[in-house]
Parts: structure tokens; sequence; C-alpha cells
């Protein structure tokens, strides 16, 4: 059967035609990759995830857990009190994804979306400061082939993160709607922040459209995960829910939402001490490990028992 | 739906006059026909000065209707091709299978709905693992949230195999991993067309003789559903009941086990129960209902639904790390 008489649109017809399937038997002689892109077998998939490569939390036993580091190609959630560090946290791995490869980050540039007005430019020149300090003793220490390159400088690092700040609900999503042309003009940014994703769907909002808007959003923010090869970070806020006869801390945004990323840690206080615990993930274990939240940034706890405790 | 116009070639009878006649009454596909009343264009038809023509004419045109359903199977032809064709795959896991009698049916749609990190997506892996090492069949792995893991894969395939080997030879691991073939989708529209290369790939595989596919996993629908229920107008609706009628025709008749996983929203009294709603809940044969026990490796999960077994029924089984 010739394909100007199949009954779909003329527009179908005519990239059919110029193609050069001019008749039905010829279409369905193709194999499917032909027609479906994208799909990949298991094997492939496992050599690619070998050689992802991760950013790194500047904490040794966070980068244990997860690891290696934050990955590519993945929405992380981090969730965890006021105060426990969600913006420091997010603010270090803006830095760390610009430095490169041999030093944990991967030489890209950060977009930095700040719902809240949480971004300190002070603190954000004192994380750089510190990572470029460390970075040059390294560097002296270890005579590598960079060493003739001169270490990034605090300067450097600032100019390499592009901050956006969203004042309301649709700004966001416009934003989140933009980002895919964004990022194709400006390739190499390797990790995206948005902090707090939370904070603009809490107000007064007509539940059900919230549900429908979250899920569109987490959508978009995972095909653009996977599209750019970038890692996505949401930084979230907990509520109290009440389930099983007492209020128990969760995240905040409900159920559905906790379905918009492939890995999820959350921040909490054990004793006097930070811990982050792997929540949800596909490939990793149950665990949770120290940190602290210093001058320099996050960094490793320093107590006495530096245990990672496997759940 | 044809239009009578391009039937003519095939049946000279729908002539230019029978064209003209059933355009007056508005009737310009087959559709039209199948909705106008019948009874009143025959009566029609005989006070035409052409009545046998077309008489004859539309004759043919039931004929053609006739032939555009399927054959009428009776109990015996059911139970044969239920013995051929619809086998059980294993899933891997005692406990389901228990549950599941046997584990996922070919032909029907098993739905597996949990909150958050309840292990769906652990679950799939497993299943996914097993069926293509067991079943040497192909498997459709479609992932809405960048979670499939070709390293959990990986270990999965090294568990189940570990009584015959130590660690699976690599060329062995290399060819049932080739067979698990896994696309990223990120709206229904896209799952639509995926689905759609799918059906004409099976297709195409059936009038050749050999049919390698044999399970479809969603990971996870509801993501797909949730942005477009519920606004106002009921196409979101209509999208979710067409996507589930081509899954459960692709099930059918390609012999396919299909799975896919849901979540949940909370119900009356803060229990969770399985999300989008109730016109959801007809739209699959199997359903399961799946928790973990926090911060441990056990897991209950529940039957809710299930065209042969009493719902209620519940197990609880271990995956390892």
């Amino acid at each position: 059967m010739e394909v100007g008489r199949l009954p779909i649109s003329a527009a179908l017809k005519g990239k059919l035609v110029s193609a050069g399937y001019t008749s039905l038997s010829l279409l369905s002689s193709l194999s499917p990759s032909h027609l479906a892109r994208g799909a990949q077998t298991a094997w492939d998939m496992l050599h690619e995830e070998e050689l992802l490569t991760r950013i790194t939390t500047s904490s040794v036993d966070i980068d244990n857990i997860l690891g290696g580091g934050i990955s590519c190609r993945d929405v992380t959630e981090i969730g965890g009190v006021p105060g426990i560090g969600k913006t420091q946290l997010g603010i270090q791995l803006a830095v760390n994804v610009q430095l490169p490869i041999h030093c944990g980050g991967l030489g890209g540039k950060a977009i930095y979306i700040d719902t809240e007005g949480s971004f300190m430019v002070e603190r954000v020149l004192q994380i750089a400061e510190a990572c470029s300090n460390d970075m040059s003793a390294t560097n002296t220490v270890s005579q590598d082939v960079h060493a003739g390159k001169v270490g990034m400088q605090p300067r450097d690092f600032l100019e390499n993160i592009l901050y956006f700040r969203v004042c309301s609900y649709t700004e966001q999503i416009a934003l989140i709607n933009y980002l895919d042309k964004f990022i194709s003009e400006h390739r190499d940014v390797k990790i995206v922040i948005i902090d707090s994703i939370t904070f603009h769907f809490r107000q007064d909002f007509d539940m059900a459209l919230r549900t429908r808007l979250l899920g569109g959003m987490a959508l978009k923010l995972m095909k653009l995960a996977k599209k750019f090869c970038l890692a996505v970070v949401l930084l979230n806020q907990v509520t109290t829910k009440y389930a099983e006869g007492s209020f128990q801390l969760t995240l905040a945004l409900g159920d559905s939402w906790s379905h918009a990323c492939t890995n999820r840690i959350i921040l909490y206080w054990n004793g006097n001490e930070r811990y982050a615990y792997i929540d949800k993930s596909p490939s990793l274990r149950s665990a949770s490990a120290p940190y602290a939240v210093t001058a320099k940034g996050i960094r490793n706890s320093v107590s006495n028992c530096k245990r990672i405790k496997l759940m | 739906m044809a239009s009578l116009k391009r039937l003519e070639t095939e049946f000279p009878i729908l002539d230019r006059d029978f064209q003209s006649f059933c355009a007056l009454r508005g009737i310009f596909t087959v559709q039209d026909f199948l909705i106008h009343d019948l009874q009143s264009l025959v009566a029609d038809a005989e006070q035409q000065t052409s009545s046998e023509r077309f008489m004859q004419a539309i004759n043919q045109v039931l004929c053609v209707i006739d032939g555009l359903h399927r054959p009428w199977s009776n109990g015996v032809e059911l139970m044969e091709d239920a013995q051929k064709n619809k086998h059980v795959l294993s899933t891997g896991c005692e406990g389901m299978d228990f549950l599941l009698r046997g584990g996922l049916h070919k032909g029907q749609v098993t739905e597996l709905a949990g909150p958050s990190s309840s292990g769906k997506t652990q679950f799939c892996l497993l299943t996914a693992s097993t069926v293509a090492y067991k079943h040497m069949g192909g498997v459709i792995y479609l992932d809405t949230g960048n979670s499939f893991s070709a390293k959990r894969i990986a270990q999965f395939l090294n568990q189940i195999s570990r009584p015959a080997f130590d660690e699976m030879q690599p060329i062995v691991l290399q060819k049932v991993m080739n067979s698990i073939l896994c696309q990223s989708v990120f709206d229904i529209f896209s799952m639509f067309d995926v689905l759609h290369c799918l059906e004409s790939k099976l297709k195409s595989q059936m009038c050749r003789g050999d049919n390698d596919e044999i399970l479809i996993i969603i990971d996870s629908i509801s993501s797909l559903i949730t942005p477009i229920l519920g606004s106002s107008g009921s196409q979101g609706r209509a999208l979710m009941v067409s996507a589930m009628s081509l899954l459960k025709k692709l099930a059918h008749e390609y012999n396919l086990a299909v799975l896919v996983t849901n979540h949940t929203v909370g119900g009356d009294g803060g229990i969770p129960k399985p999300a989008l709603g109730e016109s959801w809940k007809t739209l699959t044969h199997v359903r399961l209902l799946l928790s973990r026990d926090c911060g441990s490796d056990t897991y209950h999960v529940s039957l809710l639904k299930h065209p042969s077994a009493a719902s209620g029924k519940a197990a609880k089984f271990i995956i390892n790390n």
C-alpha cells in the first residue's frame, strides 16, 4: 500500500516520502531502533554507568555512602530541618562542580536557583577561597601535569555560578521550562541546584493543582538531567505528618512529590552531630554518615568515632 | 476508519450513486454507517429507483464490518490458548510468586503500588533480571524517574545464578543484559509513541514467527498520569484509559506480561491508598500494595485484586543487598 494513501497527516506523509519510505512494506521491515530512538540495552548502560563521574561533597564520609558523590543523570533530593546545612551543601556543590575531574568535580558551571533568598555571596567567596587553597596545597604536594596551570582563583569560582532568583511559583515553572533552551546554549553547565523547591508551593494552594504542577515539574527536571547528563539537586524543607497516631517529621510537598527524585538524602541531628542518611536510591545501600559545617564549607565531622553506620 | 470512497476500489458495488445516497444522510465512512439507524436506511433504500443495487451495497458494507471484528472463541479454545500461550513468569521472589499464584501472568497487567522508597523499583529490577535470565525473554523497561540501574541488574543476575557459577561469566552476562531494553519516557505522549513502535515491531515479528519480548515494565506510570489527571475536562482520564487499553491489547495479543508501578496518597485515617483515583482501580488485572519496614530489608506486600485468587492475602519477603 502506498504511503500517500495512508490516513495520516500530510506533514507526516511528506516526512516519510522524503526519507525514502514510499510504501508500507518498506516501513514494516524496519527494525525498531530506527523508529524508536533512545532505547538502550542494559549491557550498554552498565558500561556507561561505570564511566559516569561524580561530584564530591568535600566530606569523605558522605562521598563514601554516596558511592563517590552526587551522580549525574540523577535527580537528588536533599531535605532536612532548618539550620542543618542544606544551603551550605548546595553552595559547596556549586563550587565543587567547577573543580577539575581529578579533584572530584566535573570542570563545569553551576546553575543556582534561589527561591528563598538564602544565597549569601560572601559565604560563597569564603568557601571558594578555602577550596582554591586546598587545591593549591595538593598541587604543590603532588607534581602532576596540571602543576604548570595557574590554580583556580576564588573569582573564577564565582564567575561560573549562574544565579537565578525566583519570587513566585509561576516564575519557578517558567524558569524550569526555560532551562532546556538555556542549557543547550550553555553546554558546560553540569549541575542545577534549586534551593528550595518547596517554598513557593507551600502557601495557599489548591491541592489538585499543586499535585499536577509538581508532577509536571518533576518530569521536566528528570528529562533535563537525562538529556544533558547533569546532576539536579533539589533542596526541600520538612513538615509534620500525622501518621500512626503521632506527629512525624517528613519532607514537604506530600507523597506524590516523594517520587519525583531518583535519590533522596535526609539530613538530621543526632545528639550534637549532623548526619546525612540515604533514604532512597536505586543502587546504594541505606547508610548514614556524620558531617560538619565549618568555615571552609562542608567537611568531615571531627569526632572520635568516625564509623559509618550501615542500616 | 475507511471511507466509503476508498472501499469503492475493492467493492465496485459501492459506486457513486450509493455514495451520494449515503452522503445525503450524513454517512461518509464505515463508522458513520455503524451509528446510523439501519432500518431507516433500508426503508429509504427500498424507495429509491435502484433499490436492489442499494440493498446489495448495504449488505456489502455489513460484510466488511463483520470481517473487522475478531472471531468468536468458545471456552475450549480459550482453555487451549491459556495452556499453550498464557504462561506465568516467575518474579524471582518466592513470597511474591506465592501471592501471585506463580508469578506475573502473561496477558495480564499487574500493578504494584507503594509509598516512596518501599521497594517498587527494586522489585521491578529483580523481575526484569529474573525474566531475562530464567525465561530467556526480552524485557522492555520504560523508566520515568532515571532510576534504572544497570549495576543493580548485574548484582541481581549474579545473585540468581550463584548456585551455578561463582560469578556469571561475562559472555552470559552480556547476552542476558542485552535482552533488557531500557528507555526513558518523560511524558505520556512519548510513552504512546514507544508503545506504538513496539506494537508494529511485535506485529512484524509475529508474522515471521519468532516472539522475543515477554515483559513490559513501566516504572512508574503514575508519574506520567498525575500531571494530566484532574484538570478541568476529562482529557487526562481519557488518556489514562487509552494508555491502559493499549497495554492490555499488547498483553493479550502478543502474550506479554505487563508490570506497572503506582505511588500512594493519604487515604482515610492516614492509611496510604494507591494513587490515580477510582477509575484507575478497574483498569489493571492484578493489584498489589507494597510497604517496607523503616530502615530494614523486609517488605510486606498484600493482594488487593486478582482475577483468580482471594484478595486480602499478604506475604513478607526480603530482598538482599
